[in-house]
């Protein structure tokens, strides 16, 4: 490609130079007319043709998961929600999907794919260290694939505008090694083995697992984040926060001081010491 | 004399300062006794009137008054309106006739208005006139029911008003004392049996303590709107609240019915298990119906399927205040619909207490 731009460079500047030095004599009308009509409107209409003919022979290779068999089959479903991220992996068995929120970790050399949905506005999927960005948009699934080639952790912002916390909506994607994502993700599988803390209970007490689950205790609600394994997330609240004790009370107690337009409510009417509790509990989710 | 337009300015610069000056040495009386100039009186009721009629136009009238809740209506005229208003067969005090303008007797005067106009003279009250408004902004289905009570009031002979407004209890003689002066004014609306007299009153029987208490202290503070409850709880002594809450909750639980909408009943059910994740719906039972819940929270089963709507649609609407747990059903029913809300009165409603304590 760079031989090819330096060859059209030099071609460019060869005729400019041309142009000044040469004489200048005005050329016969017939011969202008007859230069302008191949050079200016048929020769480029033959290239683009042939260009927009060859792109098109490409396309399908830009989406490999419509070849059935190739990709190793893993799905993740991820759906943008006012301002985090519902992760669900569907595991290539068909079985039951591992559900998880604000972390999406994917296998190195094998390619991924994304079933990208909204349930209230428009957000839009961006790794931007693996590739471009695509729109999440309600009533509709929109597909991306991606082949992360490097192990690593990336950082996923929304890249449309969504509302008060869209700037407070990122995710962490971490690329691993296969053999390792296997682990992982056989580990996310089951509940967390996380102790019977007094947490857990002041969780439930409290009806916390109205909105939120917790694989392996009653809590099974669905319309917030996945809290299963938490405390192995490096972040809470859509990247908003590290996962340390004092941020998570924080989240806890007032979720709107941390993030504007949060749909969870205000959680500082309960004991200090049990908002301590719970979040000790929820952060050796791990 | 010639008139001309500079006369005219002076008079019109001196005349306020010469009202001002009367009403400075005193001209104007503000006695009671004698009454008001005719054309004062003429005027004053043109105002009033005119004024009802114009914005009694942006009441938005229910297509059916509440005839279920006349009961706590009633009782909440006996003590805040028949007073000033009378009842059938309790006849005003002298006090109160010498008022002006003097309460009208409503028997003759509630079919001269309309539904709309009730409302907001209920609602709003009458300026100069000693009409106070509702105590609460809040609550449109308290004054919607005490509009509903008015229509029958010109039919309503002694013995339905003495059931309706009192019960099985006696009106308040100021003999008894206490406690049990305090319940006998609860169980006019809420019975002896503490099941409600209508099915706008919520059941307390069995309802759990924690929750009967704290909202009795929200009442009590106004985080709680209620025009009735309101008045009725601060006028009982702080102190006897948590005897009352402790009483009521020790009342048997109420028996139920099966409702025969197995449809309505089974999309309620999903809801309450599961929430509606897509529209930010909760599930209902992961804070009530469980004894291990927090006991802030309310036992539904059981509670009439008219109380549970109308509190979600004010927790809806943002007009629910209650215990300092309540934003959390703020937005919990924020995006309800009015058939889901429909579907949940009803499924509570028929729901045993012993279903309710299943694992959901």
């Amino acid at each position: 490609m760079a031989i090819a731009g330096g060859f059209i460079w030099l071609t460019v500047i060869g005729l400019l130079v041309h142009a000044t030095r040469h004489e200048r004599t005005p050329i016969d009308e017939r011969i202008a007319s007859r230069l302008i009509f191949w050079g200016g409107a048929a020769i480029p209409s033959l290239l683009l043709f042939l260009l927009l003919g060859y792109a098109l022979w490409l396309m399908p290779g830009l989406r490999p998961f419509a070849r059935a068999g190739e990709a190793n089959g893993l799905r993740i479903e991820v759906t943008g929600e006012q301002f985090w991220w519902r992760v669900a992996y569907h595991p290539a068995d068909g079985g039951v999907p591992i559900l998880s929120a604000n972390e999406i970790r994917l296998p190195v050399g094998e390619r991924v794919e994304f079933l990208l949905k909204s349930t209230d506005v428009i957000h839009s999927f961006w790794i931007p260290a693996l590739g471009g960005k695509m729109d999440m948009i309600p009533g509709r699934v929109n597909r991306l694939s991606l082949l992360a080639t490097k192990p690593g952790t990336y950082r996923g912002p929304c890249a449309e505008y969504c509302g008060t916390s869209h700037a407070l909506m990122t995710f962490t994607a971490v690329a691993m090694q296969p053999a390792a994502f296997g682990e992982w993700l056989a580990v996310r599988a089951n509940p967390s083995p996380g102790a019977s803390l007094p947490g857990r209970d002041i969780f439930l007490r409290n009806g916390c697992g109205a909105c939120h689950r917790v694989a392996g205790t009653q809590a099974e609600g669905g319309v917030g984040p996945d809290l299963s394994h938490m405390g192995s997330r490096g972040t809470i609240g859509a990247g908003v926060l590290p996962t340390d004790d004092e941020a998570v009370r924080s989240f806890i107690a007032h979720p709107h001081l941390i993030k504007p337009g949060s749909k969870m409510p205000d959680f500082n009417m309960l004991p200090q010491q049990d908002i301590a509790e719970i979040a000790s509990w929820l952060k050796g989710l791990e | 004399m010639h008139v001309n337009w500079k006369h005219l300015a002076i008079g019109l610069v001196i005349l306020p300062v010469a009202v001002l000056f009367a009403t400075w040495i005193g001209f104007f009386n503000v006695g009671a006794s004698t009454g008001h100039w005719k054309v004062t009186e003429w005027f004053l009721h043109f105002a009033m009137r005119s004024a009802v009629r114009t914005y009694a136009l942006t009441v938005k009238v229910p297509d059916e008054l509440p005839r279920y809740a006349i009961q706590p209506a009633a009782g909440h005229f006996a003590r805040g309106c028949a007073i000033c208003h009378g009842a059938p067969g309790e006849p005003r005090s002298p006090a109160v006739l010498a008022m002006l303008p003097q309460p009208p007797d409503l028997v003759g005067k509630v079919g001269e208005w309309t539904d709309a106009e009730l409302f907001r003279i209920v609602q709003h009250g009458v300026r100069f006139t000693g009409m106070p408004a509702w105590p609460t902004q809040q609550r449109d289905d308290e004054v919607w029911a005490m509009v509903a009570f008015l229509r029958e009031l010109p039919m309503m002979d002694q013995a339905r008003w003495r059931d309706l407004a009192y019960g099985s209890s006696e009106p308040p003689t100021g003999q008894t004392r206490g406690l049990e002066r305090a319940l006998a004014d609860c169980t006019r609306c809420h019975g002896t049996d503490g099941l409600g007299r209508s099915p706008a009153t919520p059941v307390l029987a069995s309802q759990r303590e924690t929750y009967l208490f704290e909202s009795l202290r929200a009442y009590a503070a106004g985080h709680r709107q209620s025009g009735v409850m309101g008045i009725s709880v601060t006028a009982v002594d702080p102190a006897l609240l948590a005897d009352l809450a402790r009483h009521f909750s020790a009342l048997p639980a109420p028996a139920t019915s099966t409702q025969p909408d197995r449809a309505r009943i089974a999309r309620a059910d999903e809801i309450a298990r599961r929430g509606i994740p897509e529209r930010d719906v909760p599930a209902c039972l992961g804070c009530h119906g469980r004894p291990d819940r927090n006991p802030i929270y309310p036992e539904l089963s059981g509670q009439p399927a008219k109380y549970i709507a109308t509190q979600l649609e004010l927790f809806r609407e943002e007009k629910r205040g209650g215990t300092r747990f309540a934003h959390l059903m703020r937005n919990a029913a924020k995006n309800l619909s009015d058939e889901d809300i429909a579907a949940l009165a009803a499924y509570f409603a028929q729901m045993s207490r012993a279903a309710a304590t299943g694992t959901p």
